[in-house]
């Protein structure tokens, strides 16, 4: 299968180090203390967080930090096969377990002791990179809930085929049963929080398919940085300053 | 992403900020005292944002980050509307629209005895000052204000309350007055009571002034000073 051309071009267009288009929206569940929506080309991802609020299990309390908890899911709209999934099954268990460790350690949880923060993930429209989506909605919607982070984090994935890595996999390639690196990073701290690898790399390659994913990464938190500029520009310009 | 240059420390005052930004560098500012207010800390000599929000200066030495949000962050001598969520023997529990419910002692209201506990049913709205604010404690609040009289706060009787963002709360507590409560009280006369925890309740003699008012004030969050005038005004031609 080519998932490369000759001419350096993808299966949808875009060349292997170009990234899918980013768009995002902040405040769009009213309800919610924060929100946002994030897509990556056809990948559509929207994150509510509610809290810091009062723990709702007791014996889940802890007295030296907050409690976060994240639930991700994947309605059956999503994906192309319209296949009935339990709502518990293994892969959105994983990657509920995936997101909530990464904002962990981004969230200053010790500054909210005996208190709980949810956030709620589900994927709209998947298109490959649900993950790294999931992980900079996420990212939007606790800053703007207002929730103490070290950084912004942010994720991207990358992968490997045809000899040659390519940013931002698509369904398409990521069906392809190649690698897949999703990483995600604190920007400004420049520092790893979240890499994962299906399958197999040499060492050197891996390297370089890091460093390219890490590209993206910086890539993404370019444009979080601006979208959260312009939110709070709005924020402080309904209030008259 | 490039670091912006530390040239002045001052050099981010009034700009937007978001988590992760690095503000101030303490290493270049030998012997200065400062003070650092929400949304900021220090992290060994870099004071890096936590929230996305404007960065504020107060002379001579203090730095905050203001932001705009829907929860509240406890903190001590601020007014609040809380509502009561359970009545325990010696505390009311109120929801404070915080991360943890506060305690109302039963005793600290003005003249407050064993003998005249105020019963309050759950979902009772109050206007309260909190006394006490701490992350390992939950807060404690007062229905008295520092000398212990009643003042204005207790029980908020009759009217309607509605949420919004703490940014609005503090807009409206703002002097000189908000362009919206002036305009409204010109010509109409109604109470209302602004919690910073982003409550804001509204009582008048009539319901339909009620509507009005709260109306005006829930959609001021999003206009300026001048638009707000048109607005309310706007809302005043249609009622008379």
């Amino acid at each position: 299968m080519e998932y490369v051309n000759p001419e350096g071009i993808r299966e949808d267009g875009r060349r292997p180090l170009e990234m899918r288009h980013l768009h995002a929206e902040i405040g769009t569940v009213a309800r919610a203390d924060g929100s946002a929506v994030f897509e990556m080309g056809n990948t559509k991802v929207i994150a509510a967080v509610y809290g810091p609020r009062e723990v709702q299990n007791r014996s889940q309390q802890l007295n030296d930090q907050a409690l976060v908890r994240c639930e991700y899911s994947m309605p059956n709209f999503s994906t192309g096969d319209r296949m009935r999934k339990p709502k518990g099954d293994r892969r959105s268990t994983e990657i509920s377990l995936v997101i909530r460790q990464t904002m962990e350690a981004c969230i200053l949880t010790h500054l909210m002791p005996r208190s709980q923060i949810d956030i709620f993930v589900q994927v709209l429209s998947a298109d490959g990179g649900t993950r790294s989506a999931c992980i900079n909605a996420a990212t939007l919607a606790l800053a703007d809930a207002g929730i103490p982070m070290r950084d912004l984090v942010t994720s991207c994935s990358a992968g490997y085929l045809n000899s040659t890595p390519l940013l931002d996999l698509s369904y398409f390639e990521d069906s392809a049963g190649g690698p897949d690196v999703t990483v995600g990073i604190l920007p400004k701290l420049d520092k790893v929080t979240l890499l994962q690898m299906d399958a197999r790399l040499p060492i050197d390659i891996f390297e370089n398919v890091v460093q390219l994913a890490t590209e993206g990464c910086k890539a993404v938190a370019n444009y979080i940085h601006e979208v959260l500029l312009e939110n709070t520009k709005q924020l402080e310009y309904r209030r008259g300053l | 992403m490039e670091a912006k240059p530390l040239d002045s420390p001052t050099s981010f005052v009034n700009q937007l900020v978001v988590p992760g930004d690095v503000v101030l560098d303490l290493s270049t500012m030998a012997n200065q005292t400062i003070k650092l207010g929400g949304g900021l800390r220090q992290d060994c000599d870099s004071i890096t944002v936590l929230k996305a929000g404007k960065l504020r200066f107060a002379k001579p030495n203090k730095y905050w980050v203001e932001s705009s949000q829907k929860r509240y962050v406890p903190c001590v001598g601020d007014t609040v509307l809380g509502i009561v969520v359970d009545t325990r023997a010696d505390n009311f529990l109120v929801d404070i629209k915080g991360p943890a419910l506060a305690f109302l002692p039963v005793l600290s209201f003005e003249g407050g005895t064993r003998r005249n506990i105020p019963k309050f049913e759950v979902g009772t709205l109050l206007y309260v000052r909190l006394v006490k604010a701490n992350t390992a404690i939950n807060p404690e609040l007062s229905c008295t204000d520092a000398s212990g009289k009643a003042a204005e706060f207790g029980l908020l009787k009759d009217g309607y309350m509605f949420e919004s963002s703490t940014g609005l709360s503090r807009m409206l507590l703002s002097s000189p007055a908000c362009p919206v409560l002036e305009a409204l009280g010109k010509k109409l006369s109604f109470e209302t009571a602004v919690g910073l925890n982003g409550r804001v309740w509204v009582n008048a003699a009539s319901p339909s002034t009620i509507v009005l008012v709260s109306n005006a004030i829930m959609n001021s969050e999003s206009l300026s000073a001048v638009q707000q005038k048109i607005m309310v005004d706007r809302l005043l031609q249609r009622v008379q």
